[in-house]
């Protein structure tokens, strides 16, 4: 392509940026109220609407109708709609059916729990699948690589449940080292302070994030490794260790990073798992309670604060791809 | 330079004896190298050539001991007295960047994309050298400047996407030079570039090589490359070394066929009248209007002005073509050069309707082909043929090759009608007849074929309807130069048979001089300059056109010389 | 690099025969179908050999060992013979799992070549119901759905279509949008040729390996998914039952040390989720697809 100078590179660089970043927001905004829609239908999904799931079968007309007058379940369709976007806005996620709470204090007590649990789980593949990945890359086809590529699809297709299930088995009914039930309580201090209850829910959904993690770390490691840049460091004399410490390792990190944005919505669904296994009070358990008094506030209200959640990290995702990769920076393709 | 007679005692740079390079693949033994010896001396600087296929560039890897795990060797490979065949990992690397190094052919990858620029050049030393980082750094810096980078200490801190292809090259020989090697390898350093960007990378390296006293083994297939820079040439083909020789005697007098049938298969450029074109530059004789009007529009099949093409990127507008015009007329080919980002494939593309048309007209075998129906386009458009740059991606892979010819009579018809199969067979026989193929071919699957035969295939595919008009984009830069030589006598001869109109884009204005008749130039998505092949070539109006002449090395040494001086003249006069 | 005289034998002549051979050559591949089939034979045939009651309950029978009285993989607590039981939960999560991956992967091809081929605006704006369909976790929307019908086998099969059919749609988008620039492709256009000519003879033909690839590993992640829902409790009503439910069920006897009635049915789930990731796997070393996991 034409040359140009650095200065008109440089601010076209950042011109790009704000183009991109404009562009991606735009989007998200378009998601989200996407994802405000479809939960707003859902809730108008509900056989006899909201009333009579609250209200029961034995509820009778004129119960319902007035019940459906107090909530403006009579209103039109898009009046509606937009009264509770106004209110979500505000939010007010409306009332819990069952628990006479706030949705919006419900979740924001569950959800750091939640996010200690998914952090830890996180962090802890990630230090673990990072060299493995990048171990089998360096040894590609040999029998480490077959046994550690097969160990990952049996891991990755164990339910989480099942997994869960083994590791009590094992290290607690066999070798009496864990307890089986995840910490208590109501605050994050709390639960931080049973650290032992901790390892179970989180070597549980950890282990599943190892297995995909270190495939895309496998994967992206061999690309790098067959990169010409790989060959202009061996013809300098870079030592083998040092151009993989130096340049592969960062360059085969991107995408990982990338990845990790989108896990998110993976990660909420393996919680409500996690969580109920071990009884753990995060957010799944919230929903998953929610679930069996079907009580509607608080399942949709969750559904749309991870929405939102998912869809923020795959932004982050994405203007960190932007700024760690500097050949996206340059919208050079 | 030219010490090709080394009667001093030295140790050669680099010495070969006998090397054998074998792979085992998954279908069996593939013999790359086959006993090839050679030497390069200090400051000499040795060519080694041929087609792909011929082992060169596995040579180069064996001689940096960067071979893939795959490879078996046996000979003698020392570089600089040292051996490499048996040596240790460790020691390689203590000698690979600084009694050897290399310099790779595609500039846009061999860079890590997210290092800055110095950190790259500083690590060379860093490896090699005991010195602080800062002195590393500031070490990086000279050699940037060195290299011909402007404001190296700005550039130093940039990524190398900042950078041109260009820049991005000497970045690469900045590495190379870090440690002042006894050698450096090149392979194939000016095949990625724009020819006008790969004349300053030869002059640079002819530069280096003549400061440094450091040899250079040069891989290229380029003879106009091997002209201009080396002192020795090898020959090889299929592994083996065909003939060794001084430049001048090999490019010049050619002992062995295989080399003369090389030389001769490759297309060569009239030389210009240089002293009456520098003078001309001199004066700043502008280009005559009248020029234009040296086209005479006999019979247009193609008639296309003021043409504007613009891309929408990044949230601006990019003009790709700026007005421009261009005539075809039957029977006749023109050819449109340019360098990359040049706006040619681009305006060759806007008669099919594959790129957006935003101002102008089109005129299509006298119709207009942007303002008329649906229907009227797509009759007009059955009358023309296409071929592609790549011949792997011109073909649906999941198509036999007959499918794939018979594919445009399936779609327009033949005598107003889809065509039985008998018909549809008995025509794709004949089209590959025409483009001398067995008929068996029909059957085969394009992965089953090589390059050359792929694009006999997709010029045939492009005669299927007897196209009154050819667009051929790149047909031949993906192919050996001898492959290349056969497919353009091969076009040249059905154009003569079938008297269409062609249009030829290419990059290469030796092969451009080869086949057309008249010949436009485009840069930066202006048409510069058109006009009779032979005028533009020999008597080039605009500064541009002589700028990029001059530029294309010539495969024979003494032209190529007289050439090397006319650049340095035109440069002079520009910046006077 | 320069590509050398290659001394071989003569390779498969169609692309179709070229990619069967490549798939054979993958062991684990060849593993996963024979899993595959064994599985099916053992839940659909199975039944027919090793006849066992099924649908109403028999305490006198509930919680035997494995061997006692005739049941070789014992009883559950309500009487079922595992082994039986085994056998119809099977047929359920494998049917459900097939319907659901074949009906996302139809699902997300057409919407995703569309958005692909048209682009522009109608690419957005689908694109972005893609994004908000992703954006929800789907085992999320499961339980929602779940709480307001109950499913039956079918419903199943659509709620696990509904909620898969995404992934599949980016991808074949991605693959339209870059087959459309191919030469080949941009031939038939620039010669006058239909639409319908490109999409159909040549996009469609050359997506198929990205479909096909998606569409195995759709499947595994479907059985998995039904063994979710199942172990929140929101699966099919008994008697009915597949692999996930079983386990569920087996999960109360965790202290009590009946371990047939956790490990039969987590082993099978294991062995044909990872038998349908190993197809997956090889398939996508045979069409030589690249960028899926």
């Amino acid at each position: 392509m034409t040359t140009t100078t650095t200065a008109t590179r440089d601010s076209s660089g950042i011109r790009l940026f704000s183009w991109f970043l404009a562009k991606r927001l735009v989007q998200a905004a378009v998601v989200i109220a996407i994802v405000s829609v479809i939960v707003f239908l859902l809730l108008q999904a509900l056989p006899g609407g909201p009333a009579r799931g609250i209200l029961g079968q034995q509820a009778t007309d004129a119960q319902i109708a007035a019940f459906n007058h107090e909530q403006g379940f009579d209103l039109p369709l898009i009046q509606q709609y937009f009264n509770y976007v106004g209110q979500w806005l505000q939010g007010n996620l409306g009332r819990s059916f069952v628990m006479n709470t706030d949705v919006s204090s419900l979740i924001i007590q569950r959800l750091p729990k939640t996010l200690i649990l998914a952090l830890a789980a996180v962090g802890g593949a990630l230090l673990v699948s990072i060299p493995l990945g990048m171990a089998q890359a360096l040894r590609r086809n040999k029998v480490f690589d077959y046994v550690m590529t097969g160990l990952n699809f049996i891991v990755y297709s164990t339910p989480s449940f099942f997994l869960g299930l083994l590791l009590i088995m094992f290290f607690t009914q066999l070798l009496g080292w864990l307890p089986a039930s995840a910490p208590q309580g109501d605050t994050v201090a709390q639960i931080l302070s049973q650290p032992r209850e901790m390892i179970l829910p989180v070597l549980t959904s950890g282990l599943a994030g190892v297995a995909t993690f270190s495939r895309y770390m496998r994967s992206s490691t061999i690309d790098n490794l067959h990169e010409d840049y790989v060959r202009t460091a061996r013809a300098k004399g870079t030592p083998m260790n040092k151009v993989i410490s130096r340049h592969v390792l960062r360059n085969s990190l991107t995408p990982v990073v990338t990845m990790l944005g989108y896990y998110l919505p993976v990660m909420f669904g393996g919680a409500l798992v996690v969580e109920q296994l071990f009884n753990y009070p995060g957010m799944g358990l919230l929903f998953w309670n929610a679930a069996q008094t079907t009580d509607f506030p608080v399942l949709l209200g969750c559904v749309l604060v991870i929405s939102v959640a998912t869809v923020i990290g795959s932004l982050l995702a994405d203007i960190t791809q932007f700024i760690l990769d500097p050949r996206a920076r340059g919208g050079v393709k | 330079m030219s010490t090709t007679i080394v009667e001093t005692r030295q140790v050669p740079a680099l010495k070969v004896e006998n090397l054998v390079v074998d792979f085992k693949t998954k279908n069996g033994t593939v013999n790359a190298v086959r006993g090839v010896s050679f030497s390069v001396a200090p400051g000499e600087v040795l060519a080694v050539v041929g087609e792909s296929g011929s082992g060169k560039t596995i040579t180069s890897l064996t001689s940096m001991a960067l071979l893939p795990s795959t490879a078996r060797t046996s000979g003698v490979v020392e570089v600089d007295g040292h051996d490499v065949l048996n040596a240790s990992a460790s020691a390689m690397d203590a000698k690979r960047g600084n009694v050897v190094s290399m310099v790779f052919q595609e500039p846009m990858t061999a860079l890590n994309p997210s290092m800055k620029v110095d950190k790259q050049v500083a690590e060379a030393i860093l490896n090699h050298r005991g010195v602080s980082k800062a002195e590393a750094h500031a070490r990086a810096v000279a050699l940037l400047e060195k290299v011909g980078i402007p404001d190296p200490e700005v550039k130093a801190r940039n990524y190398p996407h900042q950078l041109s292809g260009g820049q991005r090259q000497r970045v690469v020989i900045a590495i190379a030079l870090a440690c002042e090697p006894r050698l450096i390898i090149a392979d194939e350093p000016t095949t990625a570039l724009d020819v006008t960007v790969q004349a300053e990378i030869l002059e640079l390296l002819r530069n280096l090589v003549q400061e440094t006293n450091t040899a250079l083994l040069l891989i290229t297939h380029n003879m106009g490359v091997v002209a201009d820079l080396s002192d020795r040439v090898v020959v090889m083909n299929a592994g083996k070394i065909v003939e060794t020789g001084t430049t001048v005697q090999v490019l010049t007098a050619p002992e062995q066929p295989y080399t003369r049938a090389l030389l001769a298969a490759v297309p060569t450029l009239p030389e210009a009248q240089w002293d009456t074109v520098i003078a001309a530059e001199r004066t700043k004789a502008s280009f005559p209007e009248a020029e234009v009007k040296e086209i005479v529009a006999v019979d247009p099949v193609l008639d296309m002005r003021g043409i504007c093409v613009d891309y929408a990127s990044g949230g601006r507008k990019l003009r790709a073509v700026n007005d421009a015009d261009l005539l075809i007329n039957r029977g006749e080919i023109v050819g449109l050069v340019g360098e990359s980002g040049s706006g040619k494939s681009t305006l060759g593309r806007a008669p099919l309707g594959l790129v957006p048309v935003t101002g102008g007209s089109i005129t299509l075998f006298g119709g207009n082909a942007l303002k008329a129906s649906k229907r009227q386009i797509r009759t007009l458009r059955s009358r023309i043929g296409i071929i592609f740059q790549d011949p792997g991606g011109s073909l649906d892979p999941r198509m036999t090759v007959g499918d794939s010819i018979a594919e445009p009579l399936v779609m327009h018809g033949v005598d107003g009608r889809r065509p039985v199969r008998s018909v549809r067979e008995a025509r794709v026989a004949e089209l590959l007849e025409a483009v001398r193929l067995p008929a068996a071919n029909a059957q085969r699957y394009p992965h089953e074929l090589s390059g050359g035969q792929r694009q006999r295939i997709g010029l045939a595919r492009a005669l299927a309807l007897a196209p009154e008009l050819l667009i051929a984009d790149e047909p031949t830069s993906a192919l050996d130069v001898s492959v290349q030589d056969e497919v353009l006598t091969l076009l040249l001869e059905l154009q003569k048979e079938h008297g269409f109109g062609c249009l030829f884009i290419s990059h290469d204005l030796a092969v451009v001089h080869s086949v057309s008749q008249r010949v436009t130039v485009m840069q930066h998505g202006n048409v510069i300059e058109s006009g009779a092949t032979s005028r533009v070539l020999q008597h080039p109006e605009a500064s541009y056109t002589r700028h990029l002449l001059a530029s294309v090395p010539s495969p024979n040494p003494i032209m190529q010389k007289r050439r090397r001086e006319a650049r340095f003249a035109l440069l002079s006069s520009k910046d006077s | 690099m320069s590509t050398a005289t290659l001394s071989r034998t003569a390779p498969p002549k169609s692309p179709a025969a070229r990619a069967a051979h490549e798939f054979f050559s993958n062991k684990l591949a060849v593993i996963g179908v024979v899993i595959v089939v064994a599985l099916m034979v053992f839940s659909f045939i199975g039944p027919l050999l090793y006849q066992t009651e099924q649908v109403s309950t028999n305490l006198m029978q509930a919680d035997l060992k494995p061997g006692e009285d005739g049941h070789p993989l014992g009883t559950d607590g309500l009487g079922y013979d595992v082994l039986g039981r085994l056998m119809i939960a099977g047929r359920t999560s494998i049917l459900v799992g097939l319907a659901a991956g074949v009906l996302a992967t139809i699902l997300g091809t057409l919407w995703g070549s569309v958005a692909g081929y048209l682009g522009g605006w109608v690419d957005a704006t689908m694109m972005r119901i893609v994004d908000a369909g992703i954006a929800i976790p789907g085992i999320f929307l499961l339980l929602v759905i779940s709480a307001i019908v109950r499913p039956s086998e079918w419903m199943m099969v659509l709620i696990i279509g509904a909620v898969s059919w995404l992934v599949p749609a980016r991808l074949t988008r991605a693959e339209a949008l870059s087959l459309k620039s191919r030469d080949y492709v941009l031939a038939i256009k620039a010669t006058g040729g239909s639409n319908s000519r490109a999409i159909l003879r040549h996009i469609i033909p050359n997506t198929i390996g990205t479909v096909v690839v998606n569409a195995t590993f759709q499947v595994a992640d479907a059985i998995l998914l039904i063994a979710y829902v199942s172990f929140l409790g929101m699966g099919l009503q008994p008697p009915a039952t597949d692999w996930g439910a079983m386990l569920t069920d087996g999960i109360s006897s965790v202290y009590s040390g009946a371990w047939w009635l956790i490990f039969p049915a987590g082993i099978a789930i294991v062995l044909i989720v990872s038998a349908f990731n190993f197809i997956g796997d090889g398939l996508r070393d045979m069409f030589d697809v690249r960028g899926q996991s």
